[in-house]
């Protein structure tokens, strides 16, 4: 697999529905277009919200894995 | 006008509709945490509160009505409130069901606007989704 590499990360560790999202949407929108955030969670909802949000928002999920037992999430902006 | 704000085609509309307070308090957090996570994906997003919905919007009841967990630990109201209307939720109510509480416009936290049946009716028939609870 490819590296990605992040610009910035957001440790999503222990939050709940719907504090990561609610904290990717924050995050993004703060960075340029074009770079990539790196997202961990722990929620086991993650994976299908991060899906779902990046479908809906336009920003592109370039990879969903899991790693150490927690959810990682590489996002691009894109808009 | 409509109540909604938005005109652009790929902004989505949700409307949420609660009709519970504090009588049911397992049943009061879920529309503001779904709605956080709508508007959380740049929806616009609107939660209407009729029937004993108000209750959940009245001054002081955020800190009153606690989110009942197993075990113990529950959460206060205001967590989830807080959190919608931090990204943007707007909260709406009609006069008849302040009144069925007794409650005016000055009973309700800040922010809170005010809508009759028609626009309830407008803002639903132009909704992408309408979720009650």
């Amino acid at each position: 697999m490819d590296v990605i590499k992040e610009d910035q990360v957001l440790d999503c560790s222990g939050m709940l529905c719907p504090i990561p999202v609610v904290k990717t949407s924050k995050a993004i929108k703060a960075m340029e277009i074009g770079q990539v955030l790196k997202m961990i969670a722990t929620d086991p909802g993650a994976p299908p919200d991060m899906e779902a949000w990046s479908r809906q928002t336009g920003n592109e999920l370039l990879r969903s894995m899991q790693e150490d037992g927690k959810f990682v999430f590489y996002i691009k902006r894109m808009k | 006008m409509s109540v909604w704000k938005t005109n652009e085609p790929d902004v989505k509309k949700i409307l949420y509709v609660q009709t519970h307070g504090e009588n049911d308090p397992e049943r009061t957090a879920t529309p503001f945490f779904l709605a956080t996570a709508g508007a959380a994906m740049d929806n616009e997003v609107c939660i209407y509160f009729t029937m004993n919905g108000p209750q959940c919007v009245a001054k002081d009841n955020g800190e009153r009505i606690i989110i009942p967990r197993k075990g113990g630990g529950g959460k206060e109201l205001k967590f989830f409130i807080e959190q919608a209307r931090e990204i943007g939720v707007r909260f709406l109510v009609c006069q008849p069901s302040l009144d069925l509480h007794g409650y005016t416009m000055d009973d309700m936290i800040e922010g809170v606007e005010m809508i009759g049946g028609a626009a309830f009716n407008d803002m639903a028939c132009d909704a992408d989704a309408v979720i009650g609870f």
